[in-house]
C-alpha cells in the first residue's frame, strides 16, 4: 500500500514588544522567576486588559509578509478552560475573527518553490511556566501574558522536510520582520504538528494525531517521520489511527501518547466583553506594509540584480540575519559591494567556522570591513597586508586606520620615493645590472625583490616592478 | 450621631465647627454600634483611616476632602481584605486598588469600613453575604436588598454620608429603594470598572449610595472620566454635574413603562406612582404612558439569567486557590483548584457556574448565550424607541417593600415578579444612566422610584432627581434605629 502524508502545523511565536500583550510589565527571558508581573499577568480579580499596540503591529508586519487579508476589526475571544499556568482561567486569543487570514508563505525544497497556504494568523497571550517536582510544582508568571502570534497552515505539507523547510523559512521570516527572536529552544518559537496519512489518490483524510513539545525543526523533521512510519503500520495491519495528542520523546526519538480526543476540553470560545472591537486605522495598517523590513527573498533580488552578487553567494548571505545585516551595514561605507560580499563570504566565515564563535562575537565591525575593503581598492595596502590586517583585526577589535599605522603596512605609492629605493637598491647590486643588459631579463624578479625588503614591503609591488623596468631600459 | 450629607459635613470641616479627629472618634464608635443591629460590614478599618487623617491636610476647595467612604467589598483596596463575600476571597489581600478607589484617594477621602454583599455580587438579597446576611435599617427583619446591601443599609442608618456599589442587574437601585436612600448607576463607560471584582462585564456597573442628590453629583463627578486600565471606558468628558445642577426640568419628557406601572397591586405604591406623577407635571415636565413589547419585557430576567451567568462563569475563574485567596490543600494543581474551588464557593454560586457553563457549551452556545445576546438587543432596540422621544423613563423600584429575611428569595422566576421586579435590568441591557430616589413609605418602609435617562445624559436624570427630591420630603432621610 502506497501512503500519503498530510501535515499541517501550528507555530505559535512570542513578540518581541517591550511590554506584555495586556499589561506594562515588561517582556522578558529568563529572569528571576515573578520578577516581571503585573496583576494583569497574575489574573488577580477586577483586572482588565489593556491592548499592546505595537504587538498588533507586528501581527500585522508578520500578516502583510505572509499576504494575508486583514480583518481592519481587531476582536478577541476567551478562550476557557482550567489549568494551572493558566492566571485567569481563560485565554485572551482570536477565535472567530483572526487578524490575518489566507496567506501563504513560498519554501524551496530540493531546488524546487512550493507555495504553503497558510489558514489564519490570530493575536493571543502567553501562559505562565509550571516546574514540576516530585512532590510540588512552582509557577513562574513572567512568561504569562507575553503577546503570542499564532500562525496555522492548511493541511498542504506532504513530508517532514517539507515542514522543516517551511520551518526553517517561517524562522527567518519572524527574524527579519524583526518581530521575535523565535529561539526555539528558549520557547520564544513553538509547534504543533497535526499530522495524518492517507491511501495514495485518496481525497478522504486519515484520521489525525497532534504532537507536541518540539523544541527544535530537526526535531520536528524526526517526529514526523516517526509519526508517519507509526501510523503506516497500524493501518497494514488492519488497525485505526486514534485521534489524540502524543509528544514527541528526544531521548528515543519517538512520540508517545499524552492524551486522547475524549479529554479534549470544550472551550466555550465567547467574545472578550472587556474589549470593544477596534476599527483598525486602514492608513495605519497600510503604513505597516510600507515599512515592512525587506524579507530574504528581497535581499537576495537586490544582491544579484544591484551588486552582481551569485544567486548561490546571496543565499548564503541571507541565509543568516546576523550575516545579511552585517552585510547592509558594511555597504553603507563602500560602493565596493561585491568585494566586500566576497570578504565576508571566504575570510570572515573562515574564521567564525575555524574559531567556532557566534557572529555576534565578531570583534570586527561592519564599517571596519568596509573600510579595509576601501583601503584594497585605493591600493593604500596590498591585498596581501589586508588579510594581515584583517586577521588583527578580528583579534584586537582594533579599526583598520590603528592596524595599519601601528604595524607600518602603509604602502607607498609616491613614484618618487619608490625611485629612490630602486636607485639605492641599483646601487647595491651592480651584477645584475649587467645581467640585465645581457638579456637575463629575470634580473628584473631579483631587483624588484629587494626592493620590496629595503622598502619592508611598502613599496607598492606593480608600480616598484613598471618603475625598475622603466629604469634599467633606460640605461641601456 | 448627626447624619451629615458631604456638603454639610465639609462645611462644618472647613469652617472648623468640627474637628476632623473628633469627627471620626464618634464615627467610629456609631458605625461599630450600627454593624451590629445590620451586619452591613465585613471590614472596619479603624486603624487605616486614623493613620490617614492623622496626615491629612483638609482641602477647602474640595468637597470631598477627608469625607468617610465605605466600598462595596468587591472594590480592590490595595492591602486591605477584600472578599467580595465569598469564603474564596476570605484571605485576600489586593496587591492594587481599583481605579475608583484611587480617584477617591485622590480627592482625600477616608475608607472606613469595606461593606457586605451577595457572594461575588450574585444575588439580590444579600442573605448569600459569606458574613450572613444585612438587615434593613428601617426593620431589621427584613433584607436590605443585594448585592450592594450592606452599602446601602450603612448609608441609610445615616452614619457615612455615601458608599460606593456595584450594579448588573439593578443591584444598586433594588437596595437603594429598600433602604430609603439615593442610589445612581451612571452609563456604562462613565466610570472605569477596573479593578472591581466582576460579575457579569457587559452588565456591570459602578455607582454609589447617597442621600441627597447634591452629594450624588459630587460622588459621580469624581468617579467618572476615561481610565487607561478600562478600555471600555468613555473618552467623553465629564461634566461638572454638581455646579449643573437645576431644578427646572419645563418640558423634560417623562414616559412612565406602563408595562410595569400596570403589574402593580400594592396600593401604596400606586399611590406613591401618582403622586410622583403629579409632581413632575406640577414642575413642568410632560409627564406620558408608554408601553414596551410584554413579549420582550418578559424576556429580560431569562436573557439575563443566561448572559450574567455566562459572563461570570469565565470571571469568576481566576478564583482557583493558585495565586490568591483560600486555598484548599491538594496533591496536585489540579487537585487544588478543584478543591479551592468546591469549598470556596456556596452551593448557589455552583449552580449558577453550572448554568454559565451549560449555556456557552459549544453544543449549546448558539440556542442559549447567543440567542440571549440577541433577544438582548431586540429589548434595546425597543427601549430606544421610546428613547427617541423621552428624555426619561419612570418605573417604581419594586412592586413592595422589602420583603422579611424568610420571605425573600433570589430565584423568583414566577409571572408575579417576572416583570416588575426585573425591569430594573434594562439599564444594565442598554447600559443607560439610572437613579433611584426615595418617594413614599408603604408599611413603614420606605419606597422609591427610578429614573433613567439616555446614555451619557446623567445630567439629565441628576436634574430631574433633583427637582423631584426638592418637592418630596425624603432628602436626607435616614434610620439610625437607636431604639431597637
Amino acid at each position: 500500500m502506497e501512503f500519503e502524508v498530510v501535515i499541517g502545523i501550528e507555530v505559535h511565536c512570542e513578540l518581541l514588544t517591550k511590554s506584555k500583550m495586556f499589561s506594562s510589565a515588561q517582556v522578558t527571558f529568563g529572569e528571576k522567576p515573578n520578577t516581571k508581573i503585573h496583576e494583569i499577568d497574575l489574573g488577580f480579580p477586577g483586572t482588565m486588559p489593556s491592548i499592546n499596540k505595537k504587538a498588533v503591529e507586528y501581527a500585522i508586519r508578520m500578516c502583510h509578509a505572509l499576504h494575508m487579508d486583514i480583518d481592519h476589526q481587531l476582536w478577541f475571544d476567551r478562550k476557557n478552560y482550567y489549568y494551572a499556568d493558566l492566571p485567569k482561567g481563560f485565554q485572551i486569543t482570536q477565535d472567530k475573527r483572526p487578524i490575518g487570514c489566507n496567506g501563504y508563505l513560498e519554501i524551496d525544497v530540493d531546488g524546487e518553490i512550493k507555495k504553503i497556504a497558510i489558514e489564519r494568523l490570530h493575536l493571543e497571550e502567553d501562559t505562565a511556566k509550571q516546574v514540576h517536582y516530585h512532590d510540588f510544582t512552582l509557577v513562574d508568571y513572567n512568561r504569562a501574558g507575553i503577546p503570542l502570534i499564532e500562525i496555522v497552515t492548511k493541511p498542504t505539507i506532504k513530508s517532514g522536510k517539507e515542514a522543516a523547510a517551511y520551518l526553517e523559512k517561517l524562522r527567518s521570516y519572524f527574524l527579519f520582520t524583526e518581530i521575535s527572536d523565535a529561539k526555539m529552544e528558549e520557547g520564544s518559537m513553538r509547534c504543533d504538528i497535526n499530522i495524518s496519512i492517507m491511501e495514495k489518490g485518496s481525497s478522504v483524510f486519515g484520521t489525525k494525531t497532534e504532537i507536541k513539545n518540539l523544541n527544535s525543526i530537526s526535531n520536528v523533521q524526526k517526529a514526523i517521520d516517526f509519526e508517519v512510519e507509526r501510523q503506516k503500520q497500524i493501518i497494514i495491519n488492519g488497525g485505526m489511527v486514534e485521534q489524540e495528542t502524543r509528544r514527541f520523546n528526544e531521548a528515543t526519538k519517538e512520540t508517545v501518547l499524552m492524551r486522547s480526543k475524549g479529554e479534549a476540553a470544550d472551550y466555550k470560545y465567547y467574545t472578550e466583553p472587556n474589549i470593544l472591537p477596534i476599527q483598525l486605522d486602514a492608513s495605519w495598517v497600510l503604513s505597516i506594509k510600507e515599512q515592512l523590513p525587506q524579507l530574504p527573498e528581497q535581499r537576495v533580488k537586490r544582491y544579484v540584480e544591484e551588486y552582481q552578487i551569485s544567486k548561490v553567494e546571496a543565499a548564503i548571505l541571507v541565509s543568516s540575519k546576523a550575516i545579511s545585516d552585517f552585510y547592509e551595514e558594511a555597504i553603507c561605507y563602500t560602493k565596493e559591494y561585491k568585494l566586500v560580499a566576497n570578504w565576508i563570504l571566504t575570510e570572515l566565515l573562515a574564521y567564525i567556522n575555524k574559531h567556532q564563535i557566534e557572529f555576534k562575537e565578531l570583534k570586527i565591525t561592519a564599517k571596519d570591513l568596509a573600510e579595509l575593503v576601501n583601503h584594497i581598492v585605493k591600493a593604500t595596502i596590498s591585498s596581501k597586508q589586508a588579510k594581515q590586517v584583517f586577521e588583527e583585526m578580528m583579534n584586537t577589535a582594533k579599526t583598520v586606520e590603528q592596524v595599519i599605522e601601528e604595524k607600518g603596512l602603509q604602502q607607498v605609492s609616491d613614484t618618487s620615493v619608490i625611485k629612490e629605493i630602486i636607485l639605492e637598491v641599483f646601487k647595491q647590486q651592480p651584477q645584475s645590472i649587467e645581467d640585465y643588459k645581457n638579456g637575463k631579463t629575470k634580473a628584473i624578479g631579483f631587483l624588484v625583490g629587494q626592493v620590496m625588503k629595503l622598502s619592508k614591503g611598502q613599496a607598492n609591488p606593480a608600480m616598484t616592478n613598471k618603475l625598475v623596468k622603466d629604469m634599467l631600459e633606460e640605461m641601456i | 450621631m448627626k447624619a451629615y450629607t458631604i456638603v454639610e459635613l465639609h462645611n462644618l470641616f472647613k469652617n472648623k465647627e468640627l474637628s476632623i479627629s473628633e469627627y471620626y472618634q464618634s464615627l467610629f464608635v456609631e458605625l461599630e454600634k450600627q454593624n451590629k443591629r445590620l451586619n452591613a460590614l465585613v471590614t472596619i478599618t479603624k486603624e487605616e483611616a486614623l493613620k490617614k487623617i492623622s496626615n491629612l491636610s483638609f482641602d477647602p476647595s474640595n468637597m470631598l476632602s477627608a469625607i468617610p467612604v465605605v466600598y462595596k467589598d468587591n472594590y480592590s483596596t490595595e492591602g486591605i481584605r477584600t472578599t467580595a463575600s465569598s469564603k474564596i476571597l476570605d484571605n485576600y489581600l489586593p496587591i492594587y486598588s481599583a481605579t475608583a478607589v484611587n480617584k477617591l484617594e485622590d480627592n482625600n477621602t477616608v475608607i472606613v469600613a469595606k461593606a457586605s454583599l451577595d457572594e461575588l455580587a450574585m444575588g439580590g438579597t444579600n442573605r448569600s453575604a459569606y458574613t450572613g446576611p444585612v438587615h434593613n435599617p428601617w426593620d431589621t427583619t427584613r433584607i436590605s436588598g443585594g448585592s450592594s446591601g450592606g452599602s446601602a443599609a450603612i448609608v441609610a442608618s445615616g452614619v457615612v454620608p455615601f458608599a460606593l456599589g456595584s450594579d448588573t442587574g439593578d443591584s444598586i437601585r433594588k437596595p437603594a429603594g429598600f433602604c430609603g436612600v439615593v442610589g445612581f448607576k451612571p452609563t456604562w463607560g462613565r466610570i472605569s470598572r477596573y479593578g472591581v471584582i466582576p460579575y457579569a462585564t457587559s452588565l456591570d456597573h459602578l455607582g454609589a449610595f447617597t442621600r441627597t442628590i447634591e452629594d450624588m453629583s459630587i460622588v459621580i463627578g469624581a468617579l467618572s472620566g476615561r481610565d487607561d486600565h478600562d478600555m471600555t471606558s468613555s473618552m467623553k468628558e465629564v461634566p461638572d454635574y454638581y455646579q449643573n445642577l437645576n431644578k427646572d426640568i419645563k418640558g423634560v419628557k417623562i414616559a412612565i413603562l406602563k408595562n410595569v406601572y400596570d403589574e402593580v397591586t400594592n396600593q401604596d405604591i400606586i399611590d406613591n406612582m401618582n403622586v410622583v406623577i403629579e409632581k413632575f407635571k406640577e414642575l413642568g415636565a410632560i409627564v406620558e404612558f408608554v408601553s414596551m413589547e410584554q413579549q420582550l419585557m418578559k424576556a429580560i430576567l431569562p436573557a439575563y439569567v443566561i448572559i450574567a451567568n455566562s459572563e461570570a462563569m469565565s470571571n469568576h475563574s481566576c478564583l482557583d486557590g493558585i495565586k490568591f485567596g483560600v486555598r484548599e490543600p491538594g496533591d496536585s494543581p489540579d487537585e487544588i483548584m478543584i478543591e479551592s474551588r468546591t469549598k470556596g464557593f456556596s452551593s448557589f454560586i455552583k449552580r449558577r457556574f453550572v448554568l454559565g457553563n451549560l449555556a456557552l457549551a459549544t453544543e449549546n452556545q448558539e440556542k442559549m448565550f447567543r440567542k440571549a445576546q440577541k433577544v438582548r438587543r431586540l429589548i434595546v432596540d425597543n427601549l430606544n424607541q421610546i428613547y427617541k422621544e423621552y428624555d426619561i423613563i419612570l418605573t417604581p423600584v419594586s412592586g413592595d417593600i422589602a420583603p422579611t429575611l424568610e420571605d425573600a428569595s433570589d430565584d423568583r422566576l414566577s409571572e408575579q415578579y417576572l416583570i416588575l421586579e426585573n425591569h430594573l435590568i434594562l439599564g444594565n441591557f442598554a447600559g443607560t444612566p439610572s437613579l433611584t430616589l426615595p418617594s413614599g413609605f408603604s408599611k413603614h418602609m420606605p419606597i422609591g422610584i427610578n429614573i433613567m435617562g439616555r446614555l451619557f445624559e446623567e445630567q439629565t436624570v441628576l436634574n430631574v432627581a433633583y427637582a423631584l427630591e426638592s418637592v418630596l420630603p425624603y432628602r436626607n432621610q435616614y434610620r439610625e434605629g437607636s431604639e431597637d
